[in-house]
C-alpha cells in the first residue's frame, strides 16, 4: 500500500493484530534458535581452546622428550665406548691413580 | 529440552584447560565469517512480514548492497593492479623476425588485464545509472513509495563512497594508462590482419577516454543524476544526515566515519552544481559546519597507502563543476601540503599518537580492569541460582556498557592509527637521510620517506604500544564472546522492550494523543517489536511485580534474544518518519529543533533510541565488530608506492610491521618486550585481507615470504638478545659487589632487568594460520649458542699461552652462571653435558680432553722451554729472551661481546681482572687448571708430565756421558793460596768442557725442564691439598670425622653410622611410622643412598700427594742410570779428585752457569731461572749425592775460599783489591747455595731418604703408597727398580 503526501508519511501496518501475534511467536522461536546456536558456539569455543591447550601441553612433552632423547644418545655413546673396551672394566688390578 | 544442552555445555567447563602461555598476541582465531547483523544475512527478506509497504525500498536497498559488494571487488582489483608492461620481454636483435608473434602474445596477455578494466568501466556506468535512478525514485516530494529508510540512506552513501574511491584510485594509479597505451599499440600491430575492428577500436577509444580522464566516474555519475533534475533533495538529506552523524559522533565506528568524511565533499560538490537551488543547501546546513568538518580532518584514509584530502578534492573538482567554483569559502581551504606551518603543527599534534599515548594508556588500564571486573560479576551471577532480578539486570547492563565502551575505544584507537598513517603519507620526511644509510637522498624510495624515516623512535614505541593495546583489548573481548553474548542480548532486548512498552506508551498517552498519524506510527513500532509475553515464563514473580502502578511502566523479563536486523531497520525507519513528519525538505536536521510539534524531551528520547538502535547492530555482530576494529592489516599494504617506485617489492626494513618488531628488539625496552609479537598480528591481518578482501594470491605469497624471513630474523635477534642479557647478568653478578659499591661509576656494570618469561612460554605463536613453537626454537638456539660459545673460548685459549687459563676459567664460569640463570626459565641441555661434549670427552674410557690435551701440548711446546721459574714469587714467567723454541699459534679468534661477558663495560671489567694473571703462571693458574680439568683429566695430565720427566732423563743420559768424557781426569780441591781469583783460574782451566759448550747448554735446559715439571707438580700439590682440605671440611661433619692430634683422622662413633646416615635413617623411620605416608619406598631409597654417599666420600678421604708420587717416579726413572751417574768408589773411600758422578757434572755446570750469568748482565738467568736448581738438586738428592755435592761443589768451595779471604782481609784492615771484581759472582753463588739448600730441605721433608716410608712403583706404573723400607745408606737404592 502506498500513501502519498499527507502529514502521516510512513506505511501503517495493515493487519496489526496478526502481525503482533506473529511477532510474538517469532520472539519465542528465536529464543529457542539463539539458545541452540549459542550453545553450539560455546561448544566450538571449547573445542578451540581444548585444541590449543592440548597443543601446548604436547609441546611441553615434546620438549622434555627432546631433552631425554639427547641424554639417551649421550648415554648410549658412553656405553658403546665402554663395551668397545671391555678389558678396562674386567680387570680389577689395573686401576690408575 | 533446552536444559540438557546447557548442562552439557556447562559440564565442559569442568575440563581443566589451563594454559601457561601468556596472552601476548592478538586473537588469531575467527570462526565466524558469515554476514553479520549490520547487513542483514537474509537481505531483509523478512521486512515484508511487518507489512510496512517497504518492498520497493527493500528491493532498491538490496540492489545497492549488491553494487557495493561488486564495487569493493572492483576497487581491490584496481588497487592491487600491477603493471604488466614492466614484465614484458624485449626481443633480441636476432629474433626480430618473430616480433609479430610477440605482439600477439603480448596482446593476449594484456587483453586479459584490460578486460578487467573494461569490466570496471562498464560496472561504474551501470552503478552510476542505478544509483541515480534510485535517488530519483526515492526523492521527494514526488514520492509515491515508502522510503528511503535510514539503511537505504546508508547504502547510498556507501555506494557513493565506493565510486569515489574507485575514481580516486584510477587517478592515482599511473600504471594503468601506461599498460593501456602498450595494449593499444599491440592492438594496432595485431589487428592489421583482422577484419571488422571498428567496434573494437571504438570500445578501445572509450576505455582510453575513461582511463585518461580524471574523475571520469564522478563526472559520469553527475550526468546520470541530473538527467532528471530532482535529486537535490535527497542529496541534501544525505548531507544533513552525514553532517549530523559526524557532529554527534556517537554511534559511528571509524569505518563509517571515514565513509562519511570521504563522501561529504563529493556530496557538497554534487549538491551545489545543479542549475537551481544551489544555495538552498546552505540554508539547511550552515557552510561553517561543513568547513569545520573539513578542517577537522584534512586527511582521510582511503586505502592503506592512499589518502584523500577534502580540500584537495574540492579544489580539483571545482574545475569540472563550474557552479561549484563560486564557493570560494570552501575552495580556500588549504590542502595538507599547503598548510601554513602553524596549522600544520597543530594538526601534527592532533595526528601523532605520541601526543595521546598517555591518555590512551590510562584509558586502556582503566578499561581492562573494569571490563574484567564486570566479567567476573557476570561469571559470579551465572554460578548463583535464583539471583535477585535487579542485581541480575544491573550486572548484565554493566557488561553491556563495558562492551559499548570497548568498541568505542577500539574504534578510536584504530582510527588514530589509520589517521596517523594518512597524515604521515601526506607529509614525507624532508630531512637528509639518517647516517646509517650511505646512499644519497635520490636513491631513497618515496615509501622510505613516508614510512621508514618518517617514524622516529618515540613514534615507533607509541605505535607498538597502541597496537598492543588494540590487540590485547581485542583478544580480551574476543575471548569472552560466548560468555557475554546472552547478557548482551538480554540487555538489548530489555532496552528495546522498555522503549516500546514503556516510553512509547507514555508518549502515546501524552504527546501524541491527538495526532492520529503519528500515534499510528508509534503503535506500529510497538506492534513490530514488542515482546508482550516475555514475562510469562516466570509466572511466580510475575504476580509481585504486576501489582503495578502504571507510572512505573510495564514490568517484563528480558529474554536473551536480540531484535533482528529487520526489526531495527523498521524501527529506525519509523522513528525517522515520526520525527520528520514524512517531510524530508523540512529545514534543519533530523532531530534538530525543527519547530515541529513534538516536545524537546520526547524528541531527545527518540533521538537517543534512534542512535542506540544503529549501535545494537554492531553489538549483535560482536566478533565481526571486534575483528573489524582490531584489523591493522593496512599497515603492511603499499601497492600505490610500489607502483610509483617502480620496484617489485620494498626491503623489509621499509615494512612497518617489521620496523616495529625491530624497534622493540633494538630498544631493549623491558616494558615493550612482551609486545614484541603484537606486530606479527599485523601480518596476520594483512594476510587475511589479501586473501579475503583483496582476493589476491600473489599478495598473500609476498606477505608469507616476508613473514618467513622476518620471523627467522626475529628469532635469531631475540636469541641474541636473550643470550647477551643472561650473559651480562651473570657477568655482573660475578663482579665483587663490595668493589662495585665503592666504585663511582658502578652502575654501568649493573644490568637492566628484562623479563623473557612470557616469551619463553610461547608454545604456539599464531602466524598466518600456523602455530609456531617459539619456546622450542629459542631453546634450540640457546643449546647451540652455548656450544658455540664454549667452542670459541677453547679456540681463544688455544691461540694464547698457558697463562690465559685463568681468563678461560673465569669466562667459563660466567657462561655457566648464565646457563644456570637461563635454565631457571627455559629448559636447555645441562651445562656439564654441553661442556663435556665440547671437551670431547664423552667417552667413558678416555681421560684426556680437549682442554687437557691443549694444556699438555702447550706445556710441552711453549711453557717448559720458554718459561722461567722465580722461586721467591712461586711464579713462572716467560723468558724475556728470544724464545728458544719458536711457537706457532693460530690467531686469536674474534667474537661479539656476548661471547665474552655480554656488554663492553663488563668485558673491560673482567678483562682488567684477567690481565692481572696474563703475565705469569702461578697458584691462581693452578687452581684454574685443577678446576677446569677436574678429577677426570688431571691424572692424565700428571701421567703425561711424568713421562716427560722420564724422557728427559733418558735424553740427558748420553749428553751427560759426553760431558763426563770432557772432564779432566782429576780435579783437586780448589787451593786457598790465591784467594777467589786463584780458584776461578783453576776452575777455568779445568772446566772449559772443550768443545762441548753446545752440549752443556742442552744439558742445562734438560735439567731446567725437569726442575720446572717438578716445581709445577709442587704447585699442583699445594692446590690439590687446599681443594681436598676444603672438601674434607665440608664433608667431615656429615661423615662424623674429625682430625686427631697428629694429623690422623678420627671417627666420632666407633663402628656406628655416620651422622648423615643416622639422619636419613631416623627421618625415614619417623616418616614411615606415620600412617599417612603415601610412598615409604622412596624414603627407604633415600636412606640407602645416604649410606652409599657415606661410603663414597669416605673412600675419597686419603688422597696421596702428587709431589711425592712425582718424586718417587723420578727416582724410579733415574734407577737405570744409577751406576753411570753414581759410581761406587773402588777404594771404599770418598772419591774426591777423579769422581765423575752426576753431582760433579752438575757442579761444573752450575759454576759455569753462574759465571755466565754474572758476566753478560744477567741474561742466562732469564733463560734458565730457578728451575735448574730444582732439577739438578732433585736428581742429586735422588741419586743420594747431596752430601758429596755440598762438600765438593766448586762454587761452594769458592765461597769457602772467599770467606777465609774476607776473614784475612778484615784482619789486615785494608787491601780491598784482592776480592774485587768477584762480588757479584760471589753474591750469585751465595744465592745459588741458598736456593739449593731450600730445595734439599724441601726434598728431605717430602721425600726423606732415611728410614723411608716411600711409594713403590710397580712395573705397570701403579704406585703402592707408603711401603716401609728399612733404613739404609741410601733409601733410593732400596726402591724396587723399574724393570727389575
Amino acid at each position: 500500500m502506498a500513501r502519498a503526501g499527507g502529514g502521516g508519511g510512513g506505511g501503517g501496518i495493515t493487519n496489526a493484530v496478526n502481525v503482533g501475534i506473529a511477532v510474538q511467536a517469532d520472539w519465542e522461536n528465536r529464543e529457542f534458535i539463539s539458545h541452540i546456536s549459542l550453545n553450539i558456539r560455546r561448544l566450538f569455543d571449547f573445542l578451540i581452546q581444548f585444541e590449543s591447550t592440548t597443543k601446548s601441553k604436547l609441546s611441553s612433552l615434546n620438549l622434555k622428550l627432546d631433552t631425554l632423547e639427547r641424554r639417551l644418545q649421550l648415554l648410549e655413546l658412553q656405553v658403546s665406548t665402554a663395551t668397545a673396551n671391555p678389558s678396562l672394566f674386567t680387570s680389577t688390578t689395573t686401576t690408575s691413580a | 529440552m533446552a536444559v540438557p544442552v546447557e548442562e552439557a555445555i556447562a559440564a565442559l567447563s569442568t575440563f581443566s584447560l589451563e594454559d601457561e602461555q601468556a596472552e601476548v598476541q592478538g586473537a588469531g582465531v575467527l570462526v565466524s565469517s558469515e554476514r553479520g547483523a549490520t547487513n542483514s544475512p537474509i537481505e531483509y527478506g523478512d521486512v515484508s512480514a511487518y507489512r510496512l509497504s517497504l518492498s520497493e525500498d527493500t528491493k532498491a536497498l538490496n540492489q545497492l548492497n549488491a553494487l557495493i559488494q561488486e564495487g569493493k571487488e572492483m576497487a581491490s582489483v584496481l588497487y592491487t593492479y600491477r603493471s604488466c608492461v614492466k614484465a614484458l620481454p624485449q626481443l633480441p636483435e636476432s629474433m626480430k623476425h618473430s616480433q609479430a608473434d610477440l605482439y600477439l602474445e603480448t596482446y593476449q596477455v594484456l587483453d586479459m588485464e584490460m578486460s578487467r578494466l573494461r569490466e570496471i568501466q562498464r560496472w561504474q556506468a551501470s552503478a552510476a545509472s542505478k544509483l541515480a535512478a534510485d535517488m530519483q525514485r526515492f526523492s521527494r516530494p514526488e514520492r509515491r513509495i515508502n522510503g528511503p529508510t535510514i539503511t537505504h540512506l546508508w547504502s547510498m552513501l556507501k555506494l557513493l563512497d565506493v565510486l569515489v574511491q574507485l575514481d580516486h584510485l584510477k587517478n592515482a594509479k599511473a600504471s594503468i594508462p601506461n599498460d593501456f597505451s602498450w595494449y593499444k599499440r599491440t592492438f594496432t600491430q595485431v589487428s592489421v590482419q583482422w577484419q571488422d575492428i571498428d567496434s573494437m577500436r571504438e570500445e578501445l577509444d572509450d576505455l582510453q577516454i575513461f582511463l585518461s580522464t580524471r574523475w571520469a566516474i564522478l563526472l559520469n555519475l553527475h550526468v546520470e543524476m541530473f538527467r532528471v533534475n530532482n535529486v537535490e533533495d535527497i542529496l541534501q538529506v544525505l548531507i544533513v544526515f552525514a553532517v549530523e552523524s559526524l557532529e554527534l559522533d556517537f554511534a559511528l565506528l571509524f569505518p563509517e566515519r571515514h565513509i562519511l568524511l570521504r563522501v561529504l565533499p563529493v556530496l557538497v560538490v554534487l549538491a551545489t552544481s545543479s542549475e537551481k537551488d544551489s544555495e538552498s543547501l546552505y540554508k539547511r546546513v550552515k557552510i561553517n559546519r561543513l568547513i569545520n568538518i573539513f578542517k577537522n580532518d584534512p586527511v582521510i584514509p582511503a586505502f592503506p597507502d592512499l589518502h584523500l584530502s577534502p580540500a584537495a578534492i574540492l579544489k580539483e573538482l571545482s574545475s569540472y563543476f563550474q557552479r561549484f567554483s563560486a564557493q570560494t569559502r570552501l575552495l580556500t581551504l588549504p590542502a595538507p601540503h599547503e598548510l601554513p606551518p602553524r596549522d600544520a603543527q597543530d594538526y601534527q599534534r592532533h595526528y601523532l599518537i605520541i601526543n595521546h599515548i598517555g591518555t590512551i594508556r590510562a584509558e586502556h588500564d582503566d578499561f581492562t580492569i573494569r571490563f574484567a571486573s564486570s566479567l567476573n560479576q557476570l561469571l559470579l551471577l551465572k554460578s548463583i541460582d535464583g539471583a535477585d532480578v535487579d542485581w541480575c539486570k544491573e550486572v548484565k547492563g554493566n557488561m553491556y556498557d563495558m562492551v559499548v565502551e570497548g568498541f568505542q575505544l577500539l574504534s578510536r584507537w584504530t582510527a588514530r592509527i589509520w589517521e596517523q598513517c594518512a597524515w604521515k603519507f601526506s607529509r614525507p620526511c624532508k630531512e637528509a637521510i639518517p647516517s646509517e644509510s650511505n646512499g644519497s637522498a635520490e636513491s631513497l624510495f618515496d615509501y622510505e620517506k613516508v614510512v621508514r624515516y618518517n617514524y622516529n623512535a618515540e613514534e615507533r614505541k607509541a605505535l607498538v604500544e597502541l597496537v598492543s593495546y588494540i590487540k590485547s583489548v581485542g583478544s580480551l573481548m574476543h575471548r569472552c564472546d560466548t560468555l557475554v553474548v546472552d547478557a548482551l542480548w538480554e540487555t538489548i532486548h530489555a532496552e528495546v522492550q522498555d522503549f516500546v512498552q514503556n516510553t512509547l506508551a507514555t508518549m502515546l498517552r501524552t504527546t501524541f494523543r491527538k495526532k492520529k498519524d503519528q500515534s499510528r506510527i508509534l503503535s506500529d513500532m510497538r506492534t513490530l517489536s514488542a515482546d508482550w509475553m516475555a514475562n510469562t515464563s516466570k509466572p511466580e514473580s510475575d504476580l509481585q511485580s504486576h501489582g503495578g502502578d502504571e507510572s512505573k511502566g510495564n514490568f517484563f523479563y528480558p529474554r536473551p534474544v536480540a531484535p533482528t536486523a529487520t526489526q531495527v531497520h523498521c524501527l529506525q525507519f519509523l522513528i525517522y518518519e515520526v520525527v520528520s513528519g514524512g517531510n524530508h525538505r523540512k529545514p534543519g536536521g533530523l532531530f534538530g529543533n525543527s519547530g515541529s510539534e513534538i516536545p524537546v524531551s520526547d524528541l531527545k528520547q527518540l533521538e537517543s533510541f534512534f542512535y542506540k538502535l544503529s549501535f545494537f547492530l554492531h553489538i549483535l555482530d560482536y566478533s565481526a565488530t571486534v575483528a573489524t576494529l582490531t584489523d591493522l592489516g593496512f599497515l603492511w599494504f603499499r601497492e600505490f608506492y610500489l607502483e610509483s617506485s617502480r620496484v617489485i617489492q620494498f626491503p623489509i626494513e621499509c615494512s612497518l610491521p617489521w620496523m616495529l618488531v625491530d624497534h622493540v628488539l633494538e630498544s631493549q625496552n623491558a616494558g615493550l618486550l612482551e609486545s614484541v609479537l603484537m606486530p606479527f598480528d599485523i601480518y596476520n591481518d594483512s594476510a587475511q585481507q589479501a586473501l579475503a578482501a583483496l582476493r589476491q594470491r600473489f599478495l598473500y605469497d609476498e606477505i608469507e615470504a616476508e613473514v618467513d624471513h622476518c620471523f627467522d630474523l626475529f628469532v635469531s635477534k631475540l636469541s641474541e638478545i636473550i643470550f647477551t642479557f643472561y650473559k651480562s647478568w651473570a657477568a655482573s653478578e660475578l663482579l665483587d659487589p663490595s668493589f662495585l659499591f665503592a666504585l663511582d661509576n658502578g652502575e654501568k656494570y649493573y644490568v637492566q632487568p628484562m623479563r623473557f618469561t612470557a616469551l619463553f612460554k610461547m608454545t604456539r605463536v599464531k602466524l598466518l594460520g600456523r602455530n609456531i613453537d617459539l619456546r622450542s626454537l629459542i631453546s634450540e638456539r640457546m643449546n647451540k649458542v652455548f656450544r658455540d660459545n664454549i667452542e670459541f673460548l677453547f679456540d681463544r685459549f688455544e691461540s694464547q699461552d698457558l697463562c690465559a687459563v685463568v681468563e678461560l676459567e673465569k669466562l667459563l664460569e660466567i657462561l655457566k652462571h648464565a646457563h644456570g640463570l637461563l635454565s631457571k626459565d627455559l629448559s636447555i641441555d645441562s651445562f656439564s653435558l654441553i661442556l663435556n661434549e665440547m671437551q670431547e670427552n664423552l667417552s667413558l674410557v678416555s681421560f684426556s680432553s680437549r682442554l687437557a690435551t691443549q694444556i699438555w701440548s702447550e706445556m710441552q711446546s711453549d711453557f717448559l722451554p720458554n718459561f722461567v721459574l722465580c722461586n721467591t714469587t712461586q711464579r713462572f714467567v716467560r723468558s724475556s729472551r728470544v724464545p728458544l723454541v719458536p711457537v706457532q699459534k693460530p690467531s686469536v679468534p674474534h667474537a661479539k661481546d656476548n661471547f665474552y661477558c655480554g656488554t663492553q663495560e663488563l668485558n673491560s671489567a673482567h678483562q682488567s681482572f684477567a690481565r692481572l694473571h696474563s703475565g705469569f703462571f702461578g697458584i691462581p693458574h693452578m687452581f684454574s687448571v685443577v678446576r677446569l680439568l677436574g678429577s677426570r683429566s688431571l691424572p692424565w695430565l700428571i701421567r703425561a708430565l711424568l713421562d716427560h720427566i722420564s724422557n728427559k732423563v733418558t735424553t740427558l743420559e748420553p749428553m751427560t756421558t759426553g760431558l763426563q768424557a770432557a772432564l779432566p781426569k782429576s780435579i783437586g780441591l780448589l787451593p786457598f793460596d790465591d784467594g777467589v781469583t786463584g780458584c776461578m783460574r783453576v776452575v777455568k782451566e779445568n772446566l772449559n768442557w772443550g768443545t762441548k759448550s753446545e752440549l752443556k747448554a742442552k744439558v742445562l735446559r734438560g735439567i731446567k725442564e725437569i726442575g720446572s715439571v717438578l716445581y709445577w707438580m709442587g704447585l699442583l700439590d699445594i692446590v690439590l691439598r687446599e681443594v681436598d682440605t676444603m672438601h674434607f671440611m665440608q664433608t667431615a661433619p656429615w661423615l662424623g670425622l674429625f682430625p686427631g692430634e697428629d694429623g690422623q683422622i678420627l671417627h666420632t662413633q666407633d663402628g656406628g653410622d655416620s651422622p648423615v646416615v643416622n639422619l636419613f635413617k631416623s627421618a625415614t623411620a619417623a616418616i614411615v611410622s606415620n600412617p599417612g605416608c603415601p610412598n615409604p619406598t622412596s624414603f627407604y631409597t633415600m636412606s640407602k643412598q645416604a649410606e652409599a654417599a657415606d661410603l663414597l666420600y669416605k673412600a675419597n678421604m686419603n688422597a696421596g700427594s702428587v709431589l711425592e708420587y712425582a718424586l718417587a717416579f723420578t727416582s724410579a726413572a733415574l734407577d737405570k742410570y744409577c751406576n753411570k751417574w753414581s759410581a761406587a768408589p773402588k777404594t771404599g773411600f770418598i772419591d774426591i779428585t777423579t769422581s765423575k758422578d752426576f753431582y760433579r757434572i752438575y757442579s761444573g755446570l752450575q759454576i759455569g752457569h753462574l759465571e755466565d750469568s754474572v758476566q753478560v748482565s744477567s741474561n742466562n738467568f732469564e733463560i734458565l731461572g730457578d728451575s735448574v736448581a730444582w732439577g739438578g738438586c732433585t736428581i742429586i738428592y735422588l741419586l743420594g749425592q747431596q752430601m758429596h755435592f755440598e762438600l765438593f761443589d766448586f762454587s761452594y768451595q769458592v765461597l769457602n775460599v772467599a770467606e777465609v779471604e774476607a776473614g784475612l782481609l778484615s784482619q789486615a784492615h785494608k787491601n780491598p783489591h784482592v776480592a774485587q771484581g768477584w762480588e757479584t759472582l760471589l753474591e750469585a753463588m751465595k744465592k745459588a747455595r741458598r736456593l739449593n739448600n731450600h730445595v734439599f730441605s724441601m726434598l728431605k721433608a717430602r721425600c726423606p731418604l732415611e728410614d723411608k716410608i716411600a711409594c713403590a712403583i710397580k712395573q705397570s706404573g701403579a704406585p703402592l703408597h707408603r711401603i716401609k723400607f728399612e733404613n739404609t745408606v741410601s733409601a733410593f737404592e732400596t726402591l724396587p727398580q723399574k724393570g727389575a
